[in-house]
């Protein structure tokens, strides 16, 4: 068996604990080996990024993608915002990201002579994340002191749409132009069910909060991402919209990178790789008959990664997430919703958490997003007092400690999960590069696993998929 | 109900007046005077907004001595009126409409028919709203356009600026005009429909 993967260090960062006290990390405990992804699915396509030349390649692939980009319109006098999303940022240690704004920067000022270049930075829920990732990666002075955070309780404007007004943030369009910076990682499934993944931001890190709202409280689980086709196609957003820059991702790593003026032409190959083999991974982990599910990343519960997989995904694991006849996930905000106050769902056919998860251990991961709903349906072990007492101030997740335990170190928390839960089969969301860390008994249930799956979604799941989302298989 | 366990603090070296703070406290409860934002430290409900925006990082959180306990009493309201504004707002009573708070549908309700008129005094009465400040304004709007209130949003701030579509709302031509790419509406209306109307399980929350 391999040796494990060293995971991304712990960061320095106002929504997790102080990186010194994160001791131990789970991959280091006796047992622990890692898989490459490329074994459990030969077809995953090659990556440019973890690789020999680093960032560099990151950069060459952006000059080669935008070169098809006409940049006709923008003028030296004109203003452009780039926009960001905080999640790139949290891609394989951030750098490839931070890089692609860079070089979507000077490709801009080299081609059009324009100067007037700024980084507008749209976060989730934790409001300075963005903040923290401008200084981290230099983007500060890169771009000249025009790289700012925006946040979805700043100041709005409204947006006619088809569907009526929306509201987006006024500093992403107080530009001539904007650019739309982001990736293709699959993250929430169980939000936007890969319909429209492309577009999603323009509804989120993007938009204030009426219309982050308005997804997740007023469309319902498969309409949600609607709010984000409306703003973008609204005459006001489409006056704006230069053109489109993803870093493309595969569960391996970073693939390449797209760029496109057309963004549902590019929207489409998200779509396809998004299906195709973030499929296969989830496919895989919906295979796993029982675990203990270890966290231990910089971010926050539920974005915890492994293989491309979040830890919220894993949560509805024993539900294809990608098929759109299946109303409710066992994890989304709908879903969370609809629990009654005597705990049980609200309607009988909405799923479990996935009951493979026999318990998780909280090792390290960010406060900054409500993830009470998995320490109430999921027995959960968090390492360290610190941790705990961190969860207990924020706002967003005063009773996750209420249904959590504490253990003083990750050995003893891992020692109490295998005693109590009889199972030695670990997944560690440690967003391992390349490969994924778990338990010897669970890497061979995955390398037994991953050819029927990869099987099984190649002839039957991935057509139907892409037929529900109207994409003509490649 | 939220149990309140943090303040914000100003600190008057650092704070240059902005407003930003007073423009999107959820529950209105800091105020820039003379130049300096002032806390009401009796409404505050620890949502860090204010902290978490300051141009200046002259807001920091604080322990409360005393955490404050913030409920409606849902039983001290005719649970039939409650129901009736629930449903329609196309809510279940019992169904969670703040993530951060486990706030019930209900218990919005309940603090309307007690006299709140705003998002802002609901978030005051509830907790909703206070956690993390984004997701849960549509139905806290839906649930006072139910009980025939029109709120006004508070004056120069950006606290919220207006209610929008419902997936009941969506018109046929574009459901029509996107039905084969992946959304799917009359699909969720039937759901959302059964939440509505779901049998109420009836046990107090702990």
């Amino acid at each position: 068996m391999r040796p494990p993967i060293t995971p991304l260090a712990p960061r320095k960062s106002q929504y997790g604990i102080d990186p010194a006290l994160v001791k131990t990390r789970v991959c280091e405990l006796p047992g622990m080996t890692s898989v490459m992804l490329k074994e459990l699915f030969p077809d995953l396509p090659e990556v440019i990024y973890p690789g020999a030349e680093g960032v560099a390649a990151v950069r060459r692939a952006t000059e080669k993608a935008l070169e098809k980009i006409d940049m006709s319109r923008i003028k030296p006098e004109h203003s452009v915002n780039i926009l960001a999303s905080h999640h790139g940022f949290t891609l394989l240690g951030g750098e490839p990201y931070a890089e692609m704004l860079k070089t979507i920067k000077d490709v801009l000022e080299a081609r059009t002579g324009c100067k007037n270049i700024r980084l507008r930075a749209g976060v989730g829920l934790r409001f300075r994340e963005t903040e923290e990732y401008i200084k981290r990666y230099g983007l500060d002075e890169y771009f000249q002191g025009k790289a700012i955070g925006v946040a979805p309780v700043d100041q709005g404007i409204p947006i006619e749409t088809e569907i009526g007004v929306l509201y987006g943030i006024k500093k992403i369009y107080d530009a001539d132009w904007i650019v739309h910076a982001h990736n293709s990682d699959v993250r929430e499934v169980h939000f936007h069910r890969q319909v429209d993944r492309a577009v999603k931001p323009f509804g989120m890190s993007y938009a204030r909060i009426e219309t982050r709202s308005t997804y997740h409280q007023n469309l319902g689980p498969r309409a949600a991402n609607f709010t984000a086709r409306a703003i973008f196609d609204s005459p006001f957003v489409q006056s704006k919209f230069a053109f489109a820059s993803f870093l493309t991702v595969a569960p391996n790593g970073i693939i390449g990178v797209d760029a496109d003026d057309d963004l549902y032409a590019l929207n489409d190959r998200v779509t396809q790789i998004g299906c195709r083999y973030y499929g296969k991974m989830m496919t895989l982990f919906g295979e796993i008959d029982e675990c203990i599910a270890a966290l231990d990343f910089p971010c926050p519960v539920v974005y915890v990664f492994s293989a491309g997989v979040i830890y919220a995904n894993f949560a509805g694991a024993n539900t294809d997430l990608y098929d759109l006849e299946t109303p409710l996930p066992a994890y989304t905000w709908y879903t969370e919703a609809f629990y009654g106050k005597a705990g049980r769902p609200l309607l009988e056919e909405i799923p479990p958490v996935n009951p493979a998860i026999k318990m998780c251990v909280h090792n390290y991961a960010w406060t900054g997003y409500p993830s009470a709903f998995f320490s109430e349906h999921i027995p959960t072990v968090v390492v360290g007092r610190e941790q705990a007492e961190l969860f207990n101030r924020d706002p967003q997740n005063l009773t996750y400690m209420k249904h959590a335990v504490v253990a003083e170190d990750t050995r003893s928390a891992m020692e109490f999960a295998y005693k109590v839960t009889g199972t030695r089969k670990v997944v560690i969301f440690d967003g391992a590069m390349g490969g994924i860390n778990v338990s010897e008994p669970l890497a061979e249930l995955l390398l037994r696993k991953a050819p029927a799956v990869s099987r099984r979604v190649d002839e039957e799941l991935l057509p139907k998929w892409l037929r529900q989302r109207g994409v003509t298989p490649r | 109900m939220k149990v309140v366990n943090l303040l914000a603090v100003v600190d008057g070296e650092k704070c240059r007046g902005c407003k930003t703070c007073e423009r999107i406290c959820p529950v209105l409860a800091i105020k820039v005077e003379s130049r300096v934002a002032v806390v009401d430290a009796e409404r505050c409900r620890g949502c860090a907004n204010c902290e978490q925006r300051c141009p200046d990082l002259a807001i920091t959180m604080v322990e409360r001595e005393k955490p404050l306990l913030v409920k409606v009493d849902v039983e001290a309201v005719d649970y039939d009126r409650i129901v009736d504004i629930c449903r329609r707002a196309k809510l279940n009573p019992e169904q969670l409409i703040c993530y951060c708070t486990a706030t019930r549908a209900e218990e919005a309700a309940a603090a309307i028919l007690q006299g709140a008129r705003t998002p802002e005094e609901v978030s005051y009465l509830t907790g909703a709203r206070t956690g993390c400040k984004v997701e849960c304004i549509q139905p806290i709007l839906r649930l006072l356009e139910a009980a025939g209130i029109k709120p006004e949003p508070p004056g120069g701030g950006w606290q919220w600026y207006g209610r929008t579509v419902t997936v009941w709302e969506i018109p046929e031509e574009v459901k029509r005009k996107y039905a084969s790419r992946g959304f799917y509406f009359d699909e969720d209306i039937k759901i959302l429909d059964r939440v509505a109307a779901a049998p109420l399980q009836g046990r107090s929350d702990s």
